[in-house]
């Protein structure tokens, strides 16, 4: 196909390997699956600075991107937390389908938090209450302490009974006991 | 302020020790004994004749014969200082330390029983131990600062009083949870910013306070520079023996040992801290909060640009630019200085010229200025808090149970100011808060950034 462009890429263009090198360059969004401990990480540092300094209009396409980024099966788990910690910061409901499953599991449980704990909607709430019975030992407490913090006094019925429960392991039965005098201090 | 009883004013005392602080905010050792004062005092006798090792409440907490029991948690680089000038206390007994680095605890085990010449010192990896003690009165908080909230909530959950290491908090959320678990336990608190114990910086605020300055425009902020570079990378490596690791992480988000991140460097990732703007901004801010009156307030905007890396492991700002302004109309810029110096300094700058005050020297437009300040110390309508030994004053609450010159509220503050620099440098845009509802107007990135979900099990609940 004929190059259409202004310029005509020759050998002696001062723009060519400049271009190149831009064109070469991957999408920090595709490239924040693949963050690893110790990797480089400025693919993630630019993403971080969009999101921060993007402008309210601009915030539902960046959520949407990384929702997609979140949604690769290929993502890494240090990918996932950095994810979910930028959807701390813009996500909004919209989140839930996409992040939900995370709850469930005691290795991203924490990450699904980070993504959700800063989100004021009511779907949340629900959501941390359904998961209760789906996690166990200090995945559960964090669970009820992320409930304390938002105030959800409807979890109180959950929170009495593995408060009362001799099967939940102590610092369950603990994070219950304080949740429940927040929420009573609360209500 | 008018509410505070302050229990026994020093200011008599040898002032010359009073600003004694060593760099990197850490106390100078022992530079204060109370054994002359005791000797002296018709207590003494008291002192000697009872059993000595009580915890103050067992007999009455304001019992001043009793001896102020001490626990410890974080027994590493700052906090080394405050073990030795603890020691030097007759009326305070250390009897425990945590730390999830053994080889702090050996170290400062050692220390101690060396001190007091016994083997009773205990020593605990998880702190939670340590504060189920009842015999222990009060907690030195002195962990890296993504741990002080927990730390200090727990203790006086456990009923003990608490001295924290500044910056009190990581987040403006746990400041405010802190200084709630203070006033819900009626604890006594006070935050580790000893400068407000020093002359030099006491009476420069009471003097702007007092108008000393004419009317105040501006204050000017210098702090000290960070962040050694680590390179674009880094390998996670073998946690060392006898640290544990996953609880030194505590509620931060997981990540592999690295030497670089963990005793004292801790302090320029953003997962742990907030790199020198809470360093020794929170030295600095604390005493231009003190001189604006604006203990239990803040600024009402915020404006920053800062240099945060890319890449490598460190991530707090290398070169921090931030200015904030007050209801008043006074502004405070805080910033980076690159001369070499560790130390900073305030500078104010009123309608009769400037003062400025750092930990080395006092320095003024008119140099009659600063005798001028030494001259009206005490005789303002407006008199300061005397403090003129942060441990010492420290202790005297806990006896008295009122309100220690560094209390959490005024930590707290302080340390709003610094997390508000930060966050205004990363979002790069003007912020307007609100210092009574401690919330940005109409900015929900802001917002959400005053507070961080916790790693599980933690949380502030």
């Amino acid at each position: 196909m004929a190059d259409k462009s202004p310029r005509s890429k020759t050998d002696k263009d001062p723009f060519r390997v400049y271009e190149e090198r831009f064109v070469a360059t991957p999408d920090p969004w595709t490239e924040i699956v693949k963050l690893e401990h110790g990797g480089d990480r400025t693919f993630g540092s630019t993403v971080r600075a969009m999101v921060m300094n993007a402008e309210p209009a601009q915030r539902p396409g960046m959520e949407a991107k990384l929702l997609q980024a979140l949604a690769k099966p290929e993502i890494t788990d240090v990918g996932r937390m950095f994810v979910c910690r930028m959807l701390a910061l813009i996500g909004t409901a919209k989140c839930v389908p996409v992040v939900a499953p995370l709850l469930n599991d005691a290795k991203s449980i924490d990450a699904a938090r980070y993504a959700l704990d800063a989100i004021d909607d009511p779907s949340i709430n629900a959501l941390y209450r359904g998961a209760l019975d789906k996690v166990s030992g200090n995945a559960k407490a964090g669970l009820i302490g992320s409930i304390a913090l938002r105030g959800d006094t409807g979890a109180l019925g959950a929170l009495n009974a593995i408060k009362a429960s001799t099967a939940e392991p102590a610092i369950v039965r603990t994070a219950a006991t304080r949740a429940l005098d927040r929420l009573a201090a609360k209500s | 302020m008018n509410s505070i009883l302050h229990p026994l004013s020093l200011r008599g005392a040898d002032v010359s020790s009073a600003g004694s602080i060593a760099a990197g905010g850490t106390p100078a050792a022992a530079p204060f004994t109370r054994r002359t004062f005791l000797k002296n005092s018709a207590l003494a006798s008291t002192v000697f004749a009872l059993p000595t090792i009580l915890a103050s409440r067992a007999l009455g907490q304001n019992a001043p014969s009793k001896k102020i029991t001490i626990g410890f948690i974080g027994v590493g680089n700052i906090a080394q200082n405050h073990l030795a000038t603890l020691l030097g206390f007759d009326d305070v007994r250390i009897l425990a330390v945590s730390d999830v680095d053994q080889a702090h605890r050996d170290t400062a085990v050692a220390k101690i029983n060396a001190s007091y010449e016994n083997k009773d010192c205990k020593s605990y990896n998880d702190f939670r131990e340590m504060l189920a003690r009842p015999d222990i009165d009060a907690v030195l908080v002195c962990t890296p600062d993504h741990w002080h909230a927990l730390n200090a909530i727990e203790a006086m959950r456990q009923g003990k009083d608490v001295y924290v290491e500044k910056p009190l908090t990581l987040t403006i959320r746990e400041g405010r949870e802190l200084v709630a678990a203070a006033r819900k336990y009626k604890r006594v608190a006070q935050t580790g910013t000893q400068q407000r114990s020093s002359r030099r910086f006491h009476d420069t605020a009471e003097f702007i306070r007092n108008g000393g300055l004419g009317k105040l425009e501006r204050i000017e902020i210098l702090i000290p520079a960070n962040n050694k570079y680590t390179g674009a990378t880094w390998k996670p490596e073998s946690v060392p023996a006898g640290l544990d690791w996953d609880l030194w992480l505590g509620p931060a988000p997981w990540s592999p040992f690295n030497r670089q991140s963990c005793h004292y460097n801790f302090r320029f990732n953003l997962d742990y801290a907030a790199g020198q703007v809470t360093n020794w901004g929170a030295h600095y801010i604390d005493i231009a909060q003190w001189a604006l009156g604006m203990d239990e307030s803040g600024p009402t905007e915020v404006v920053g640009s800062g240099d945060f890396p890319t890449s490598g492991l460190f991530s707090t700002a290398t070169k921090v630019d931030f200015t904030c302004g007050y209801a008043g109309g006074v502004t405070l810029r805080c910033r980076t200085r690159f001369d070499g110096v560790s130390d900073g300094n305030v500078r104010f700058f009123g309608e009769r010229g400037w003062v400025d005050v750092s930990r080395s020297a006092s320095k003024a437009s008119d140099p009659a200025m600063l005798k001028e300040i030494t001259a009206q110390a005490g005789k303002g309508t407006v008199k300061l808090a005397v403090s003129n030994n942060h441990h010492d004053n420290f202790l005297q609450c806990i006896r008295a149970r009122s309100q220690p010159v560094s209390d959490v509220e005024f930590g707290h503050r302080t340390t709003t100011v610094c997390n508000l620099g930060n966050i205004a440098m990363q979002l790069e845009r003007k912020l307007r808060w609100d210092p009574v509802k401690e919330a940005f107007i109409d900015d929900v990135v802001a917002n959400r950034m005053r507070e961080r979900s916790m790693r599980a099990p933690w949380s502030l609940a």
